[in-house]
């Protein structure tokens, strides 16, 4: 009653984005996560101050949550790339990237906030519709009939990936294995709708990363070694299994109101016996596999397993879901299947494999210590997701930062100026805005301290250490960022985020012995520059700041 | 104790007109929040900014009190109802130190000033409720047009036609305003398309709307993480749950669906029931007929062919593991606004989305009219599409008043019938209005004008000639000449702020309309939006009565009593005004 506390007054911030301590912490966050992007980017180790886990990390999806601001404008930017990335898992740091550069340009541009916005929701059009046509210059149809393109799309986003800690050709495994789980959760066999199966991830640490591996079916944990010699009897075919989701432990717990008990009445012997009986029908059934999603109560355990039963019990909600896919669809369900026993370092598991196709697989993950382990897992998880992605539109962006240049150097003269309320030198003001925010996403790739460059007839990105001089660049050969384009004698550069002439990039006459190298997803990338774009004409409304500081 | 002076009321209410002021008008933002949770939430909506401000100032809290009164039935206008607000009371202020009443004596200037005031705010609201209507008929009617509801659902089967696109402009300037100019052309054709799906064939149109209106929680998903262009109608319905067991695929095939809103396996003990447990089999076989009862029921669901089952509820594992069986697919805790949506709409043809259910419906004879659709809010967070969905909403109650008669309002009806030579000119005429300088206007349902401070300049010239039509001897400054140029002038504050960053445009504007003769105005062809002149008239109307109960309270009491007596509160004590001091522990300090 008595705790009624004065409220303190909220703190207003008129027009935020003129403040400067605003505008710091917003630089501030941009630099942090420029040094992330790419292959080499560089690494952040998060801990907290009570001495909890550390975690290393250049992952967007990990790092954002970790960075906590009383700034309301980053939690706003924050919160959208987040958002993003739970839905497509890829293209973050890109996106904030982008939209904090956004931000930036045109608050230096002096332009008006509104005419700012609109430019650049007319150039992001301009983008999208370019990107989404036959013709645009960046981007790559995937084909199905060969992983190859696959397999380059997964490689792109586990090397952009440097706190796995992966050598060149464990990265290449581990986007074999990962396209190869992809494949493997597509159903084949039935025509309409499909829906797509499930990877089960298991991680394994303290194993080279090449004894990582992917089976079809499911792998369950065997915790109990006295069931070892029974496998044999599972390799009958076919196999009968039964599957119970509720507790078998015996207990009344989840009942809700009181229980009074006569004396005399003992109610554990009468539930046991109900137990064992199901027990009876089970061995009747000969049933040679039982699994519980909970606790199996002891007595039951040992007169099944003294029938020569497996029993596998606490399964779990994760492995249920996937589990009953696999069996097919209920409680009770007696499937036949195959099981052989696999072995992984200390782990003994049970290989469960029905006969047909059934979308389900388990991928082994192994690396050599848990905190690499842990961003392995994230980063397969995200490839995963991604792959998944190009169902639904089968093409690629080219990566290595070449979209990016491709985009900026992209002709957007328009006649319609005037729809869009400003002038002609407005329009050309935010139009260099844009193009620079473009252009340092692509420049933040490189970390060394080497240059990023644009050759001048196709618009790619080209990277050059700093030891190059610019006479000798033509020497240097090489390939442009994606891969694409190999350096020659006649080809004309220009930094990054300088003048250079109005061209409009020649389409690239395509050898089809040479693949891109990177690529990029096209959907994730798409929703990114959307995302990215809107979130920073957001940021460049907000005209006023009211802080609850109770 | 405390009283409160002229002075007070006006620097309350310029807090709140600067807080506002930066999400008004094309140049205008959003303003950004930070709560004491944590949460963040960005508007541009002037009642959400106002509520969000969580004023502590008695005097604050009523005027939000009265705009939210005010947006609540019209969905729109809550920014100008201050900035209205703020111009008045500075005209009147000023207009009562100029001239104290003087012909009583007082104890004191401020006293005077206040009663000045007070009479002249009574006078203004009087004269808004007498004569109001029929200025604005006469002087800025004739330059507006009426929307018809065939104008508006015709308008995706005939885009070339231009007066259809009257309800998407409406929109489009409402949507500005709240959204801002990237997005309103997009978010506007968006609620036409919707409404047009929506429409029933024989109903009047605000039916319909009332309808979307209603059940507009049960029609719209938020979906966070995409850009706002993603957002679209999709054929159908969707119920906010994932399936409780998993769903069989379905190819498009008509399935049958049930609602259940109960329980249906009982528990077997609830919280605080107590179960003894004795000898013998009677618990057992209880349970166990209850058992049987489910597997009763599910085997009926079966023989009728149900597939799917809505559930209001959660059920037992028992009665899902039976459904799963019986390939029975099971929604649980469906929402009420879902299910009596549904309800509405039954009949299901197909099935299936991502993590929601998505039911589409078959096309019967009896709603051939109407295509159920339900929207999809794209947004790149909550926040986003949260504002969104608000901006919908308020979008609607906007068509809703707009298209709502004025007649009905009970002071103007009293005075129809006291003077009935004024609705011998009743024309109801769905086309553009065809002026002819001797035709006499009225305020019709539908009727908009050109926005962009169309109707503040045309009303305001035609206050300052009605003001100087009137006779001449009625020349203080209570008379009807002072109160209606006070009006006119106050009324300009509204395009001043619209055109804040250019004074010639202002001018420019004001001259261009005040040239154009009715006869010749092209009021189509202008880029400019419309603005439904109903809902400006209401806001009048709301801002001067607030005015007018702001001016009569002349204290304000602090009581502090402790909360758990409640009957130790002073509730019963009034002051002139009828304000009721609710604000029981407030300190008086605002928020700034």
């Amino acid at each position: 009653m008595s705790r009624l506390v004065k409220k303190s007054p909220s703190l207003c911030t008129d027009l935020p984005l003129g403040n400067t301590d605003i505008c710091n912490r917003l630089h501030l966050l941009r630099q942090l996560l420029r040094s992330c992007i790419g292959p080499t980017g560089r690494l952040k180790q998060v801990h907290n101050n009570i001495g909890g886990h550390v975690i290393t990390t250049s992952t967007s999806s990990v790092l954002l949550p970790a960075i906590s601001s009383s700034q309301p404008f980053i939690n706003l930017i924050k919160t959208s790339i987040l958002n993003h990335v739970s839905r497509f898992s890829d293209c973050g740091l890109f996106a904030s990237i982008l939209c904090l550069s956004l931000i930036e340009q045109a608050k230096q541009s002096g332009l008006r906030g509104n005419v700012a916005t609109s430019v650049n929701k007319h150039l992001l059009g301009l983008c999208t519709s370019y990107l989404q046509r036959q013709d645009c210059g960046c981007k790559v149809k995937l084909d199905f009939c060969s992983s190859q393109s696959l397999i380059t799309l997964a490689r792109s986003i586990i090397s952009s990936k440097p706190a796995c800690v992966l050598t060149e050709r464990e990265a290449l495994h581990i986007s074999k294995l990962a396209v190869q789980a992809f494949l493997l959760t597509v159903p084949c066999n039935n025509p309409g709708i499909v829906s797509l199966g499930k990877i089960v991830t298991v991680s394994v640490e303290g194993h080279s990363v090449l004894n990582s591996a992917v089976f079809p079916g499911l792998l369950v944990d065997m915790p109990d070694v006295f069931c070892l010699n029974k496998v044999e009897n599972l390799h009958s075919n076919p196999m009968c299994m039964v599957v119970f989701s509720a507790s078998l432990a015996g207990d009344l717990s989840d009942l809700g109101g009181t229980i009074e008990v006569h004396p005399g009445v003992d109610t554990d012997s009468q539930i046991l016996d109900q137990l064992l009986k199901l027990g009876e029908q089970v061995v009747k059934d000969e049933v040679k596999l039982f699994i519980c999603q909970k606790v199996i109560h002891p007595v039951l355990q040992q007169y099944l397993r003294s029938h020569g039963i497996v029993v596998i019990e606490r399964l779990g909600i994760t492995l249920m879901e996937p589990l009953t896919q696999l069996t097919g669809r209920g409680l009770y369900v007696l499937n036949p299947g195959i099981s052989v026993l696999s072995s992984f370092g200390s782990k003994t598991m049970l290989h469960l494999q029905p006969p047909g196709d059934s979308a389900i697989c388990t991928m082994i993950l192994c690396h050599r210590n848990e905190t690499m382990l842990s961003e392995l897992k994230v980063v397969c998880q995200k490839t995963e997701h991604v792959l998944r992605l190009t169902l639904r539109e089968p093409a690629a962006l080219l990566g290595g930062g070449c979209t990016e240049t491709h985009l900026a150097s992209m002709d957007k003269v328009t006649e319609t100026v005037s729809v869009l309320g400003c002038s002609q030198t407005e329009y050309l003001r935010g139009v260099e805005g844009f193009c620079q925010s473009l252009e340092s996403v692509a420049a933040a790739l490189q970390h060394d301290g080497g240059n990023s460059l644009m050759d001048l007839t196709h618009a790619h990105h080209w990277s050059h250490p700093a030891d190059v001089m610019e006479e000798r660049m033509e020497d240097s050969s090489g390939f442009c960022g994606c891969g694409l384009v190999e350096s020659s004698t006649n080809q004309k550069w220009t930094y990054l985020n300088t003048k250079y002439p109005q061209f409009s990039p020649a389409p690239l006459f395509r050898v089809p012995t040479v693949q891109p190298r990177v690529l990029d997803s096209f959907t994730a990338k798409l929703n990114a520059l959307q995302v990215a774009v809107e979130t920073a004409n957001l940021a460049l409304d907000v005209r006023y700041l009211i802080q609850d500081m109770n | 104790m405390e009283h409160l002076h002229l002075e007070h009321v006006l620097q309350t209410v310029c807090v709140l007109e600067s807080v506002v002021l930066r999400s008004f008008g094309p140049e205008g933002g959003q303003v950004l929040f930070t709560r004491d949770t944590g949460q963040a939430m960005l508007s541009r909506s002037g009642s959400r900014i106002l509520t969000a401000l969580r004023l502590e100032h008695p005097l604050a809290r009523m005027m939000v009190e009265c705009v939210l009164k005010h947006s609540t039935v019209t969905g729109d206008g809550s920014k100008t109802f201050i900035l209205l607000l703020a111009s008045l009371l500075r005209m009147i202020q000023k207009t009562a130190c100029k001239e104290p009443n003087v012909s009583h004596t007082y104890n004191s200037r401020e006293t005077a000033e206040a009663s000045t005031a007070r009479h002249l705010a009574d006078k203004m609201l009087a004269f808004a409720l007498e004569e109001l209507d029929d200025i604005i008929a006469m002087g800025v009617v004739p330059y507006g047009c009426c929307l018809s509801w065939e104008d508006f659902t015709a308008k995706t089967k005939l885009p070339a036609c231009t007066i259809n696109h009257c309800v998407q402009k409406l929109l489009a300037s409402f949507f500005h305003s709240r959204l801002g100019r990237t997005h309103c052309d997009f978010i506007s054709n968006l609620t036409c398309e919707m409404l047009t799906h929506w429409k029933f064939k024989r109903d009047l149109p605000s039916s319909s709307l009332q309808f979307v209106n209603d059940n507009f929680a049960a029609l719209h998903t938020p979906v966070s993480g995409f850009p706002i262009s993603c957002s679209r109608l999709i054929e159908g319905q969707v119920i906010h749950r994932d399936f409780a067991t998993p769903c069989p695929q379905t190819d498009h095939q008509p399935v049958k669906a049930v609602v259940v809103t109960g329980c249906l396996q009982p528990k077997l003990l609830n919280a605080g029931e107590v179960l003894v447990l004795g000898c013998g089999e009677q618990g057992r076989e209880e349970n166990s007929r209850k058992e049987s009862s489910i597997v009763q029921f599910t085997a009926w669901l079966q023989s009728l062919g149900a597939s799917v089952l809505l559930s209001a509820v959660k059920q037992s594992a028992a009665v899902l593991a039976l459904a799963a069986q019986a390939e029975m697919c099971i929604v649980e805790c469906v929402s009420e606004d879902e299910l009596s949506l549904f309800a509405q709409l039954i009949k299901i043809e197909l099935f299936l989305f991502h993590r929601y259910v998505h039911v589409a419906f078959h096309d019967s004879e009896e709603r051939v009219t109407v295509k159920p659709c339900s929207l999809v809010i794209c947004g790149t967070g909550e926040g986003q599409t949260d504002q969104y969905a608000c901006a919908f909403q308020d979008a609607i109650r906007m068509l809703l008043s707009t298209w709502k008669p004025i007649g009905i309002t009970a002071t103007t009806a009293s005075k129809k019938t006291f003077q009935p030579d004024k609705s011998t000119c009743l024309h109801v005429d769905n086309q553009i209005v065809k002026a002819s300088p001797f035709q006499q206007y009225v305020l019709e349902p539908g009727c908009v004008i050109p926005a962009g401070g169309t109707f503040e300049f045309l009303l305001n010239h035609a206050l300052l000639q009605h003001g100087s039509s009137c006779s001449i001897s009625d020349d203080t400054i209570m008379g009807v000449p002072a109160v209606s140029q006070l009006l006119a002038n106050a009324l300009l504050s509204v395009p001043r702020h619209i055109y804040s960053y250019s004074l010639r445009r202002f001018l420019q504007t004001q001259t261009r309309l005040l040239k154009t003769d009715v006869s010749s105005v092209q009021v189509f062809t202008s880029d400019s939006g419309l603005e439904s002149v109903s809902c400006k008239y209401q806001l009048l109307v709301a801002v001067l009565q607030c005015v007018s109960s702001l001016l009569h309270v002349d204290t304000v009491l602090h009581t502090h009593t402790a909360l758990h007596t409640p009957s130790h509160r002073l509730a019963n004590i009034s002051w002139e005004g009828t304000e009721d001091e609710r604000n029981t522990n407030s300190i008086l300090t605002s928020f700034w």
